[in-house]
Formats: structure tokens, C-alpha cells, sequence
């Protein structure tokens, strides 16, 4: 038996703690720890619904999009506002923009790393690794040459710069890394183009949102951003540019790399159940029809999709460093922050060179919500899975493009739950909104040649309820907020992250992210690089993932009367 | 030696579940005959690695670390969106960024051993992201088992420079606004209650823009000197001048022509956004110079009017942009007496209405002495103010100047 720990769990968002029992060279316990607690919630009590819109997004500088979506949805419904068609297919635009570049900048910036070794590049010969991407189908837009002489002259140097403490060193786990040095030069080259393509998809967000990260325009109402010929074209060229970037890139590059380890298709499985808000809007604004749909979805046992229902959404504090023990749905929620250690007073020890100790009853900043009592897992592979059973015409590129993976790899649907089956999931989902992309600029040209020029609406009346189901690229985000005469009296989040790296709930039963750990093999402690890869596959925010919904000051958020189930 | 992809156990339990070597072969096609999955010799790595995890201590890179505090990781988004140069020229050319918790290959011990010798070596500068969190004695935020607090400290200690970079680093930013329930503030007000005397350079936003990050690199590695600093700490040629200043909308301002409520004509025209609450008169940073993600726009040109995101004072966390800026729609701040929010006519006046007024009736008079041409007709009172007698930003006539505001 050993410990491993990894923190800072790095290439994410924010700040995690994973810690690991290892026994007999498999995970046997995990405990994942949310590291930062900020209190957005409270910030936006008594202010206004635009001004949450905006002030929400800080959040998270990766999905901000999803957050003032999600604001603006439950605004627009204690407001009583359906927002026009121009501004839905402008918000979706901004979205998916947004989801391209949360999407590139996962699989490149922040996963790669885990299976593509840079240093290994220098080995490459780059005639052979040429050939490589002829037989690869991946594109070709880096001269490799130029390339081999800007990591020589970096390797011969010496400084490591952002590779420093990387676990392909020798004395960490480079044994681990299995590319060829022409597969890893070929990665290595579009990990470095990938960082130009994230930030262009990060143009169209800053063309319609004004800036991004922290968009300015998509607003309570609608967008405040109207569309003129100049701004029309660049739109139209940069949609097109990211679909063939992705599709002649990303997918291949997928399959180089899920081709060197197909052990990861063996472990990472989670708790097989998932919720699915559902993104992307359609014209009759229906959650179960968005380009997205939801559900909920279930796979030990019979395959199952279910609709959403808000009230079986509760939160769990009673492992997380929170008053009380409370399981409430979160229009009840009371929560008091209060920080107790980490590890059991007096049982720190040194082991292997670093402390550990017994991990607390509560370990987390996190809380831990449920759905109907049980911890779910949510993500692209959620969103996958509910366009996948509701299937029908509109799902049919994520049918069809799920059912040749499947076929391609021999697995069944809940087989393909596991690390490398979540890295899968994400590029087909990437690809089809990198396809719809192209759409919605084409619809919003089409509905301006119509005359459609309504982008805004202003409310109906200034108090009210409202819930704004939405989804950000790592998953299910919801934010709930009463308004009364245009103040917020309460508002409540729950984001991607908490869902997965929920801490054990009541019965002790472990979150998602760590069910997701036991079993990962791991061969060196102190670079468990196949758990690092299991926690890179969730895409966590764990900046998202901690908030708190009352004040340490006792005041009660006070459930209203009127029904809060508006979608 | 016996990877965990090749060893028996594994094969089996991949098996077990009805995946087979082959099928993963017919998924990658001759590609996997190519990519192999062969045994690969150690990397070669420059001489100078030998028992350390950075590499060499020095070298034609400028040593960086880059912590994240209280953060949202949008400013290390924003720094990795810019370019000219691109953060891969950057990292790769400019500087040896050792520690980024987002771009970082390592993870977990080796990652903080890379920030351990590089503080060690010293002469490094120190970027820190996100608010300081004095809340719980620091545990509101907990990397590697530590309280934040002191991983700032430590760092801060032996850096040539820090570079508090965004809002929430030079004052808390939003974290700071009431109830500031996690004890936000900035670094140079942490640094200075810890008697800790190295250099802040503070580089508000919310993000800050990539621009303003690199300028500063600039300054310290190729013209060899710290940026000209303003009273706060911030730079100059960033901060020393109004949104309003460079906007390009300036000049509907001038003739009066603005905007009242979103996606109307005015807006698609480009006018003046300040009825909506822009915030560009009063908030120095050059935006409309730099614009965002690659100058493909910025806020006021997309028709989103100013938030005022750089307002941080980094003296004083409770003069952050969300208390200050807020309710962001109107012209006049919230102001809060104990738990409560009052929006007292007599404060908001002195606050902002004077100035307001000022700005007004500069635009009206220029328009009055025939300076500008064209644009929107002068009507002595708006009909937009009449309906709106609450919001509105004024009276004007034509014999009165110094009339204006409510």
C-alpha cells in the first residue's frame, strides 16, 4: 500500500487535489479535493440580473459564455422575456465558438501532454514522420523542419521552460509515453498550431462578444452586439477555417494517439449514470430539443434516457468544509462556509519523501450534488449519450458519427464508458458543433436577408423566478435566481465540476472522478500518470466547481411560492 | 521492461470487456502499424538536465513563474490568445515559463520542485493571477496542502519583480466586493502587510489583455528596465489615459448621437454608448487601442457598453470594479451602508452626475458651435429623457450650458 497525491493536478482550470490509495499497482481509494473557495453567489445578491450576467461569467475564464448564458436564460425567465431569433442564433454562435476553442485547447494545451512526449520530437526523423502524416490522414500546415530547428535550439538551451517537471522526464514515468519520435513530432507540431487555433476560435467570441474571455454583449433580453456586412464576413471565413482546422487535425490526431494507448479504453469508467442539460438552442427553445438535447441517462443495467426534473437535484455538504450535513435541492440551499483540515489532526506522517496523513470526513471546498440521491457524471460524453438515445433526425451526425466509433473499436455504448472513451466523445461532439457553426452563420445571413433586425427585448416585468439549465463545454451548468423589482434576492449554481468531482455522500459512497479512479493502474507513485490522464478526461474546472449559496451570516435564502421550474 | 499497456493482466481485462488488440488496429488502420506501439528509448534531453527538473538555472530565457491564485484562469486564457509574439514563441523563445499551473507539463510533486528551483536560482519574475485570500488563515485556497498565502509570500520573496496581473490580483477584483465572504485583496496590499518589499507592477482587467502582459515582458527583457509606473503601480502606457479617450465611438459623443437602448439603429450605427451606462470617462486603460482577441474588436465597438473592469484601486480592495461599477446599466453607482444597497440621489450626484453633466453638455455645446456636422438632431429635451425622466442624462437648452444631469 502507498500513497500518491497528485497537487496541483495541473492543465486544468483552477486549483485540485487528487489523492490516491494504491495497492498492488491499482488505485484502491481516491479522495479529490476542490481547492478554492471564492463565493460567487453572494456577490451577486442585491444587484441587478444584467449586472449578474456579466459578473458571473468570472467564474470561469474558459466557459465564461455558459455562465452568462445560463444567467441570461434564468433572467429572461423571471423576466418573462423570449429572446428574439437573431439573438438565438447570435448566442448560439458565441457559444459554440466557445465550445471550439474550450475543445482544441482541452485536447491539445491541457491533455496532450499526458500521452505526447515534446522531447521525444527531437528523435524524429522528419522524412519519416512526413510519410506518417500522409498514412495518418492529419493535416499539414507546420513545416517540420523549421519546427526540429526551434526544439533543438530550445533543447541545446537547456531551460525547460513549460515542459519543466514534465513526467516524460527521466526519473518520472517516461516509460509511459509511447508515441513514436515522428508521432510526437507530429503532435508536437499541432499541440504548438492548436494554441494559434484556440485563440481563433476565441475571435469569434471576441468579434461578437466584444472580448473574450468575459464576453460583453450576450445580455438578459437578447445581445446588445448587431451584426453589420463587415463583421459578417470575418464570421463566415472563421467558422469555415476552425471546420476543416478540426476536421483534418484534431480527429486524426485523436486516433495517433488513442492508437498508442489502448489500455485507457480499460480504465476511468465512472459511475455510469449522467446528466445532460442540454445547449444550443432551436427556434422552439425545448431543452430535449436543443442541437444538444438533455437527459439523464443511465447504463448500469438497462440503457435508459430520462427527462430532467429539477426537483430531484439536491446538494450534499456533509464532506465538504460547510456547516452541517444538509442535502437540500438548491432553491432551499443553506450553506456556511467553514474551513476544517485536510488531514486528520496528528496522524500527518512522512512517507516516500512527502507528508500524508488521514484524509478528514470532510476534505473539500466542493459540495456534492445528486439526482435522485445518486452522484452523476456530466461532460461531452453526457451530452453524447443523451443526442445519442434520443436519436431521431436531428441527433443523427451524433448517432452516426457514435455508432462508427463503436463499430470501429467493437464496443458496445456502455463499454466505451472509460478515459479514452471520454477523450472520444469530446472530438465527436467538437466536430458536429464545428459543423453547425457553418449553419448558423449561413441561417443568421439568410435571416437578414429577410429583414429579421430584432436583437433585444426588455422585460415584461422586473420580478419573478427563473432557472437557466445550460450546459458548458465540461458539462451540465445550472443557475437558478429570484428577482424582486430588479434586484436579485437569491441565486444558486451548480457547474460541470461539482457533479464530477463531487466528494463521498452521505452513505459514503465516493463521487464520480473518484469511482473513476479506483482501478487506474498505477506503476510510479509519485507520477501516476494514468489517474493524471483519468482527471484530465473530465476537463475539470474547479474554479467552476466551488460556490457557496448563503452567507456565513446567517441570512436564509428563502424559498418562494411560485414555482422556480421555469425553463 | 513490461509497460502497463503490454502486460498480461491488462490484455486480459481489456478482453474481459470485449476489446480486443485487433479492433484497435482496425480503428487506426495502417496507421497503427506506424505510430507503433514499440518500446521507446529515454528522450534526449540537453546536458544540463541532470538532477534537475527545470533543466539549466540559466540561460537565454528570462525564468518566470506564474501562479494561480483566486483565479478564473481567464488571464492566463487571455496571455495564451494573443500574439505577436504567440504564447508558443513566447514560452519557447522569450522566457522559461517553469511554473504555469494551465500550461505546465507537470503535475503534482515534480511541478512543485520546478517551483522550488526556480526560486532557488532566483532572478526571476513572479506573474501572479487571481486574488489573494486571507479568509480561513489562507486555506480559502489550498495548493499542494498549503495555504495560498504563504505560496505567494515564498514565491514573492526572491522574484526580481511581481506582476499582479488582472484585477482580482491587483485589489481582490470581484471576490473583493461585498460581503468579500473569502477575505479577497491584492498582491502589493498582501505584500505589504508581510513586510515583503519586492516591486509590484499591477496590470488590472478582467482579463487583462495579452497586450499589456507582453509589454511588460518587453520592458524586462529586451529594453532591460521595469515599465514606467503610474501612483498605483500600473503601467503607463496602459493606464495613464480614459477608455473614453480612444474610443471610436468618441465621435458620436461629440455630436450628441448616442444610444438608448440595445439592438436598435443607433447601435448598428456605431453611436455613443454612454446612455447605457458605458463606463469609458471614467476608467483608464487604452482598449480601444489594443482592442482584444487579436484586435479582432473590443467591448464598446461590439456594441457591449464599458464595465469598467480596470477600476482597482490596489490600495483598497473595497474600491473594486464590481462595487464601484455596479448597477453597470446605470450611470450611478449602488452605494451600500452596512448590508444594505441605497442608491441616494444627493450621492450619486457628487459621485458621477457631475461629471456626467460636464461630458454632456461638452458634446451639446460643441454640436450648439456649429464644430461638428451632421448627426443626430438637437432637440432641446430628448424625448427619450421625457419618457425616461429617471434614467435620463440630462436637460439641454440652448441658452444654458451649465444645465445637465437629473
Amino acid at each position: 500500500m502507498a500513497r500518491s497525491i497528485i497537487d496541483p493536478v495541473t492543465r486544468i482550470e483552477g486549483h485540485l487535489r487528487v489523492e490516491m490509495e494504491v495497492d498492488g499497482g491499482v488505485v484502491t481509494d481516491a479522495w479529490v479535493s476542490g481547492g478554492c473557495f471564492r463565493g460567487m453567489e453572494l456577490v451577486v445578491q442585491d444587484r441587478t440580473p444584467e449586472d449578474a450576467a456579466h459578473i458571473v461569467q468570472r467564474i470561469c475564464g474558459v466557459c465564461p459564455v455558459s455562465h452568462t448564458h445560463a444567467s441570461s436564460i434564468a433572467a429572461e425567465a423571471a423576466y418573462g422575456i423570449v429572446i428574439p431569433n437573431q439573438a438565438r442564433i447570435i448566442r448560439n454562435l458565441v457559444e459554440g465558438g466557445q465550445f471550439l476553442h474550450s475543445h482544441i485547447l482541452w485536447l491539445y494545451t491541457l491533455a496532450a501532454l499526458d500521452y505526447v512526449n515534446p522531447l521525444n520530437a527531437l528523435n524524429a526523423n522528419v522524412g519519416k514522420a512526413y510519410d506518417l502524416m500522409e498514412a495518418a490522414g492529419t493535416s499539414c500546415n507546420t513545416d517540420l523542419k523549421s519546427l526540429m530547428s526551434t526544439l533543438t535550439k530550445f533543447a541545446n538551451n537547456g531551460q525547460l521552460s513549460i515542459f519543466s517537471g514534465g513526467w516524460f522526464l527521466d526519473g518520472l514515468a517516461p516509460e509511459a509515453f509511447k508515441l513514436d519520435p515522428e508521432a510526437d513530432l507530429i503532435c508536437t507540431a499541432h499541440y504548438l498550431e492548436a494554441l494559434n487555433m484556440q485563440a481563433k476560435a476565441s475571435e469569434i467570441c471576441g468579434l461578437i462578444g466584444g472580448k473574450m474571455p468575459h464576453i460583453m454583449t450576450l445580455v438578459p433580453g437578447g445581445t446588445a452586439f448587431v451584426p453589420t456586412e463587415e463583421k459578417l464576413d470575418e464570421l463566415y471565413a472563421l467558422v469555415r477555417e476552425l471546420r476543416d482546422w478540426i476536421d483534418s487535425t484534431m480527429l486524426p490526431d485523436t486516433k495517433i494517439i488513442a492508437a498508442a494507448y489502448p489500455e485507457a479504453l480499460g480504465f476511468g469508467r465512472g459511475c455510469g449514470r449522467y446528466v445532460a442539460w442540454g445547449v444550443f438552442q432551436r427556434p422552439n427553445f425545448e431543452m430535449a430539443d436543443r442541437y444538444m438535447p438533455s437527459g439523464v441517462v443511465y447504463t448500469n443495467g438497462e440503457l435508459r434516457l430520462e427527462d430532467v426534473d429539477e426537483a430531484a437535484i439536491k446538494e450534499y455538504v456533509g464532506h465538504s468544509w460547510y456547516v452541517g450535513d444538509s442535502d437540500l435541492n438548491p432553491r432551499e440551499g443553506v450553506t456556511d462556509p467553514l474551513y476544517t483540515e485536510y488531514y486528520v489532526a496528528g496522524t500527518e506522517h512522512e512517507e516516500n519523501g512527502h507528508m500524508v496523513g488521514t484524509v478528514n470526513d470532510r476534505y473539500t471546498w466542493s459540495k456534492g450534488p445528486s439526482y435522485n440521491g445518486e452522484c452523476m457524471e456530466a461532460g461531452p460524453f453526457a451530452r453524447v449519450l443523451a443526442a445519442y438515445l434520443r436519436g431521431g433526425e436531428k441527433n443523427q451526425y451524433v448517432v452516426n458519427s457514435l455508432d462508427k466509433l463503436m463499430a470501429d473499436l467493437g464496443l458496445t455504448l456502455p463499454q466505451l464508458q472509460s478515459t479514452l472513451g471520454r477523450v472520444a466523445a469530446r472530438q465527436v461532439e467538437c466536430s458536429y458543433i464545428a459543423h453547425l457553426m457553418v449553419d448558423w452563420v449561413d441561417e443568421l445571413i439568410a435571416a437578414l436577408k429577410e429583414g429579421d433586425s430584432e436583437y433585444f427585448r426588455a422585460p415584461e416585468h422586473l420580478t419573478g423566478s427563473g432557472t437557466g439549465f445550460w450546459e458548458a463545454p465540461r458539462g451540465a451548468l445550472y443557475h437558478t435566481e429570484h428577482v424582486d423589482n430588479g434586484r436579485i434576492t437569491g441565486y444558486q449554481i451548480i457547474i460541470p465540476t461539482t457533479w464530477n468531482i463531487a466528494p463521498r455522500n452521505a452513505e459514503g459512497v465516493r463521487g464520480p472522478m473518484e469511482q473513476a479512479l479506483i482501478g487506474t493502474p498505477v506503476t510510479n507513485v509519485d507520477a501516476p500518470i494514468n489517474a493524471l490522464r483519468t482527471v484530465h478526461s473530465f476537463d475539470p474546472c474547479t474554479a467552476c466547481a466551488v460556490h457557496v449559496s448563503e452567507p456565513a451570516t446567517g441570512k436564509h435564502f428563502e424559498t418562494v411560492t411560485s414555482p422556480w421550474g421555469v425553463r | 521492461m513490461v509497460t502497463e499497456a503490454t502486460s498480461p493482466e491488462f490484455l486480459a481485462k481489456l478482453e474481459a470487456r470485449g476489446v480486443s488488440r485487433r479492433s484497435f488496429m482496425k480503428l487506426c488502420g495502417s496507421l497503427a502499424v506506424a505510430a507503433g506501439l514499440s518500446e521507446l528509448a529515454a528522450p534526449r534531453v540537453a546536458a544540463a538536465i541532470e538532477n534537475s527538473v527545470i533543466g539549466a538555472e540559466s540561460g537565454k530565457l528570462f525564468p518566470v513563474i506564474w501562479i494561480e491564485g483566486a483565479s478564473c484562469t481567464g488571464c492566463t486564457e487571455s496571455f495564451a490568445q494573443g500574439d505577436a509574439p504567440d504564447p508558443a514563441y513566447i514560452v519557447l523563445e522569450m522566457i522559461s515559463l517553469n511554473y504555469c499551473e494551465t500550461l505546465s507539463a507537470a503535475a503534482g510533486w515534480s511541478m512543485e520542485e520546478a517551483k522550488e528551483q526556480t526560486i532557488e536560482a532566483g532572478n526571476y519574475i513572479l506573474i501572479y493571477e487571481g486574488a489573494v485570500l486571507e479568509g480561513w488563515d489562507g486555506q480559502a485556497l489550498r495548493v499542494a496542502n498549503e495555504p495560498g498565502t504563504d505560496i505567494l509570500a515564498h514565491a514573492a520573496k526572491n522574484a526580481n519583480a511581481v506582476v499582479a496581473l488582472g484585477s482580482c490580483a491587483v485589489n481582490g477584483g470581484w471576490m473583493a466586493a461585498h460581503p468579500n465572504s473569502a477575505n479577497a485583496l491584492g498582491v502589493q496590499g498582501f505584500l505589504k502587510k508581510q513586510g515583503i518589499d519586492t516591486p509590484v507592477i499591477n496590470i488590472p482587467g478582467c482579463p487583462a489583455n495579452p497586450e499589456w502582459v507582453t509589454s511588460v515582458l518587453v520592458d524586462v527583457l529586451l529594453v532591460g528596465q521595469l515599465p514606467e509606473l503610474t501612483s498605483e503601480n500600473k503601467p503607463k502606457v496602459t493606464f495613464n489615459q480614459t477608455v473614453h479617450d480612444n474610443c471610436q465611438r468618441r465621435g458620436h459623443f461629440e455630436n450628441g448621437e448616442f444610444v438608448y437602448a440595445f439592438g436598435t439603429p443607433e447601435e448598428a450605427a456605431g453611436y455613443c454608448l454612454y446612455p447605457m451606462g458605458c463606463r469609458g470617462p471614467m476608467v483608464k486603460a487604452n482598449c480601444g487601442i489594443v482592442r482584444w482577441n487579436r484586435r479582432r474588436s473590443w467591448c464598446v465597438e461590439s456594441g457591449g457598453p464599458c464595465i469598467g473592469c480596470c477600476v482597482a484601486n490596489p490600495d483598497n480592495p473595497g474600491e473594486n470594479w464590481v462595487e464601484t461599477n455596479t448597477p453597470f446599466r446605470a450611470r450611478f453607482r449602488d452605494l451600500r451602508i452596512g448590508g444594505a444597497m441605497v442608491q441616494p440621489e444627493a450621492i450619486a450626484w457628487t459621485v458621477t452626475g457631475i461629471l456626467a453633466a460636464a461630458l454632456v453638455v461638452h458634446g451639446f455645446g460643441m454640436k450648439k458651435a456649429g464644430r461638428t456636422d451632421g448627426g443626430a438632431p438637437f432637440e432641446k429635451e430628448r424625448e427619450w429623457d421625457m419618457k425616461h425622466p429617471n434614467e435620463s442624462i440630462g436637460i439641454y437648452t440652448l441658452d444654458d450650458n451649465s444645465k445637465g444631469g437629473n
